[in-house]
């Protein structure tokens, strides 16, 4: 990465009016593997490489990217977001103003021990096409078994005129099996370990070994087939316990979603929608019971929201969003830091592209662990069912109404596991929800690794990790398949 | 020419893989120029320009696939891929169940694709017209509280070669516009959007979108509690959109080779009413994504999707991995080269419904005890066989009381069959409208199944 060409765009914003500028350059790579049936039907490597310029002139934002990397297209880009600013200048109701950031200079690497861009193709569609034929054999009506692979890093340099010059690499991977079965019109679904894909961690190929597809394949398919002979998921309002893999996904869409300032300010109405945690409930609102405390931090290790620095130049934190159960702080950026007259920035910029816009994503959003064991949760559970992996989701707009659908589940009954579930279904409002938490595991807590979170206009895709272990909730409502 | 630069590129592409000996090998290159104003809060806070452009190289050895995707469209660099795709195609395994490449075919350029204005517009233009939505919307009501939305402008073109003799290429413009208004009265909001999509700039008119999401917005101010249940509904062109875009899943040959679609366990059954019809047709003018060939440069076929409520074998979208599956030809419905990289499964992208004779104030007029809907959020699918899908209302949700909207509602999460909504469509609109990657009119429907209710 060069800082000399970083340099180049600065100067040329400043010449041209611009009263702040920074420049994100960065080169991603992706390798994507997909067996289906045994069979490689994705073997792809995709490289992009490119250069944003983000500038105020006349306290508004313009924003240009290019792919082409030479002097004379910098010029161009850096011209393009100036006018782009300028216009944005005319509809201005108010100065673009930044939060304080110390400007800093420095170096991170993401730590892995086996280079994932390192270890031969073979080596890995091996892996994919061993565990994908003996998913697929368990039965003939298993119609199609998938195992992925996904490998990622960008190295990116980030420069301002306020004299931040930080060089960046992040790497992950991970990957997963699924299958679809059919039996008499009836469809079910199983992955490993998680929907999407798999599971996914700024770690090096030894996450993806430690994974053991090949060891799980059989029992993932068995379960598949069990699922037609398994109850129905009962009706009615009961106690549910949340595996981590579920709960991962409830924590991101509940309590991620809502806890984005960007949103609770309105800059999504158009889209995501905004939040029904609006500034005035910050630090008062009841949001979940006192055993629920959920933090974005972006420093824990081997998270798939791990970095040193977001894209605006704000160092990796932790901060609080619900402690105790109380609403407790934003994910937020340099902007609307200081809109809110909040010291700093959360540190929550990320942009999924160098040519895209950085706008605030989760980091890692993360439920601390409680004081129970997963065994003890069960045993004291006398009536309700226990759900794992996901498989259809919804929440409104501001992100209250909820439900989700996951691949499969077991009654408890009298503190035990009882028989298997299908279509497992429920539905809540978000506090209500999260304020019948009543049990929090200790033993089971994982990072897990989200890869495809969509947000902004134009839309982007973030990889972001949650972590957490297994979680009851009470008298929730359950079973809404007709 | 855009296109031209694209051609010569895509074809030198092929040629360098054949100097490598590969048995096929095809080449996509892409040229993206898209810019987007966006506002919030009735002021501009984002506004971005994206020039992007690369290509995409399969190559085939022994039935060994792989594909390179870069950023660019260096020489030196796209030799670098195709050596790289080789090195990878070579250390994979066959994949049994691939045929071939498609071979060339007839195709003709589609006239009125690409705009000029649309695709050079400036960002001081959107800016003027972003002011237009925003004073539009404040001056229809004091209760008007903030304006949203987006106006994108821009174009794409790609050129795709193989060395069977494939040769072809696309480009056009797009332009669309969203504008959604929140109001307030006391301690209630309320919320109106409206879009539009056209290839041609001229055809988006922001102080009608505003004066819509205005309308809708203020009217929805003080919304009551219907409980849930089923309800006659009528669905406002966005909300009919969105509904048939993830029915639409079901037409790809991936899903219905892998059990998952709706259609082959319904083949030449009567699924829907028999009043909708749908096709897919990619030079039919009510179309907004014109390209006359698809990703791997084959004419994009007419295919009727829905025929009279009746699903058949002919409503199949395949590209040519899945048509070799069956010993089909493709139907021009792979993937384009600009899109994602995680799926490669054909779809249906020029869904066009039949319009009906009714119009909305007719559907409204004939509605005893109903819902009206402006759009629909965060749907997703719970069952695909079964097309059961959850999602809510959003922006603008009326209760219906003998022949006339009474009362905004709050909105409500339905989860219910696409085969059951769709199967009693007592009333199609007149006009089609076209959204996103459909162009569909208003429709009412018998029956659609509520489970919840959200809080505003």
């Amino acid at each position: 990465m060069s800082s000399n060409f970083g340099k180049i765009a600065l100067e040329e914003a400043e010449k041209k009016g611009a009263s702040y500028a920074d420049i994100r350059i960065s080169e991603i790579l992706n390798e994507n593997l997909t067996v289906k049936n045994g069979n490689p039907e994705t073997v792809s490597l995709s490289q992009e490489k490119g250069f944003g310029v983000r500038v105020i002139v006349n306290g508004a934002w313009g924003f240009a990217g290019s792919v082409d990397m030479n002097k004379e297209e910098i010029q161009k880009t850096v011209e393009r977001a100036v006018s782009i600013a300028e216009a944005s200048a005319l509809l201005k109701k108010k100065e673009a103003v930044l939060a304080r950031e110390k400007p800093r200079k420095d170096k991170y690497v993401t730590s892995f021990k086996k280079d994932p861009f390192k270890v031969s193709l073979g080596q890995k569609l091996d892996v994919l096409i061993q565990a994908g034929r003996i998913l697929k054999e368990q039965s003939q009506l298993i119609k199609a078994s998938y195992a992925h692979y996904h490998g990622f890093r960008e190295n990116k340099l980030f420069m301002s005129t306020e004299g931040a010059e930080i060089n960046q690499q992040i790497t992950w991977c991970g990957g997963g099996l699924s299958a679809i079965a059919v039996k008499g019109g009836e469809m079910q679904t199983r992955s490993y370990p998680s929907a999407f894909r798999g599971d996914f961690s700024t770690s090096g190929y030894e996450f993806f070994e430690s994974l053991a597809l090949v060891d799980h394949a059989k029992e993932i398919g068995q379960e598949l087939l069990k699922l037609f002979e398994a109850e129905k998921c009962p009706s009615g309002e009961m106690n549910l316990i949340l595996h981590g893999d579920q709960l991962a996904l409830q924590i991101h869409e509940s309590c991620g979603h809502p806890t984005e300032l960007d949103r609770a300010l309105g800059t999504e109405a158009d889209y995501a929608g905004t939040s029904f945690l609006t500034p005035e409930k910050l630090k008062s609102f009841r949001y979940g019971s006192e055993k629920v405390n959920i933090v974005a931090d972006a420093t824990v290790s081997r998270g798939l929201g791990t970095f040193g620095y977001d894209d605006e130049g704000a160092q990796a934190k932790k901060v609080y969003l619900i402690k105790e159960g109380i609403f407790a702080g934003y994910q937020s950026s340099r902007e609307t830091a200081a809109e809110l007259n909040l010291k700093e920035s959360s540190g929550g910029m990320r942009a999924d592209s160098p040519l895209a816009l950085p706008i605030i994503r989760m980091t890692n959003i993360n439920l601390l662990p409680g004081n129970w064991k997963v065994e003890e949760i069960v045993e004291d559970t006398k009536d309700g069912i226990l759900v794992t992996t996901n498989r259809s989701w919804s929440i409104d707009d501001r992100r209250i109404n909820f439900q989700f659908g996951t691949e499969i589940g077991w009654r408890i009954k009298n503190g035990s596991r009882d028989n298997m579930i299908k279509n497992p279904t429920y539905m809540g409002v978000t506090p209500q929800f999260w304020g019948s938490c009543d049990a929090v595991s200790k033993d089971d807590w994982k990072m897990w690794g989200t890869p495809n979170c969509g947000k902004g206009v134009p839309g982007q895709v973030m990889y972001v990790g949650h972590g957490c272990g297994t979680a009851r909730f009470c008298k929730v409502r359950v079973g809404l398949m007709k | 020419m855009v296109t031209e630069r694209l051609r010569e590129i895509a074809e030198k592409t092929v040629q360098y893989a054949k100097k490598q000996k590969v048995d096929q090998a095809q080449a996509s290159a892409f040229l993206v120029d898209s810019s987007l104003t966006r506002f919030a809060n009735s002021q501009i806070h984002q506004n971005v320009a994206e020039k992007s452009g690369g290509i995409s190289v399969k190559v085939i050895l022994n039935k060994r696939i792989s594909t390179i995707r870069v950023g660019t469209l260096e020489e030196e660099e796209i030799k670098k891929a195709v050596a790289e795709a080789v090195k990878i195609a070579k250390a994979s395994s066959p994949n049994k169940e691939f045929k071939s490449l498609p071979e060339p075919e007839k195709w003709s350029p589609i006239k009125g694709a690409f705009d000029e204005e649309t695709a050079n517009c400036e960002p001081k233009y959107r800016a003027e017209k972003v002011r237009e939505a925003i004073e539009t919307a404040h001056s229809r009501s004091p209760d008007v509280k903030a304006v949203a939305g987006y106006f994108s402008t821009g174009s794409m073109a790609y050129a795709v070669a193989n060395l069977l003799g494939v040769s072809a290429w696309a480009d056009m413009s797009v332009a669309y516009m969203k504008t959604t208004v929140i109001s307030k009265s006391g301690t209630s909001e309320g919320f109106g959007t409206a879009e539009k999509y056209s290839r041609r700039i001229k055809d988006i008119k922001p102080s009608l979108l505003a004066e819509d999401a205005a309308e809708k917005s203020v009217k929805s101010i003080n919304p009551v509690k219907l409980n849930p249940g089923e309800y006659e509904v009528v669905l406002s062109p966005l909300a009919v959109a969105t509904l048939l875009m993830f029915t639409g899943f079901g037409f790809s040959a991936t899903a219905y080779q892998d059990g998952q679609s709706f259609v082959k366990y319904n083949l030449n059954q009567q699924v829907f009413d028999s009043k909708l019809t749908v096709k897919d047709d990619a030079r039919d003018s009510k179309t907004l994504y014109a390209v006359p060939v698809d990703g791997e440069g084959v004419p994009k076929k007419v295919l009727e999707l829905i025929d009279k409520g009746f699903v058949s074998e002919k409503s199949i979208c395949y590209n040519s991995f899945t048509a070799g599956k069956e010993n089909k030809k493709s139907t021009g419905h792979a993937v384009l080269p600009i899109g994602d990289y995680y799926g490669e499964r054909p779809m249906p992208s020029n869904g066009i419904v039949k319009a009906g004779d009714a119009t909305l104030e007719e559907a409204i007029a004939e509605t005893k005890h109903g819902i009206f809907i402006t759009t629909v959020h965060y749907v997703n699918p719970v069952e695909p066989i079964k097309v059961i899908l959850t999602g809510l209302t959003r922006d603008g949700t009326f209760l219906i009381e003998n022949g006339e909207i009474s009362k905004p509602i709050l909105n409500m999460r339905f989860t219910d069959s696409m085969l059951s909504a769709f199967k009693n469509i007592p009333m199609i609109g007149k006009q089609v409208e076209m959204v996103r990657s459909t162009t569909v009119p208003m429709m009412k429907l018998k029956k659609l199944r509520f489970v919840g209710i959200s809080a505003y």
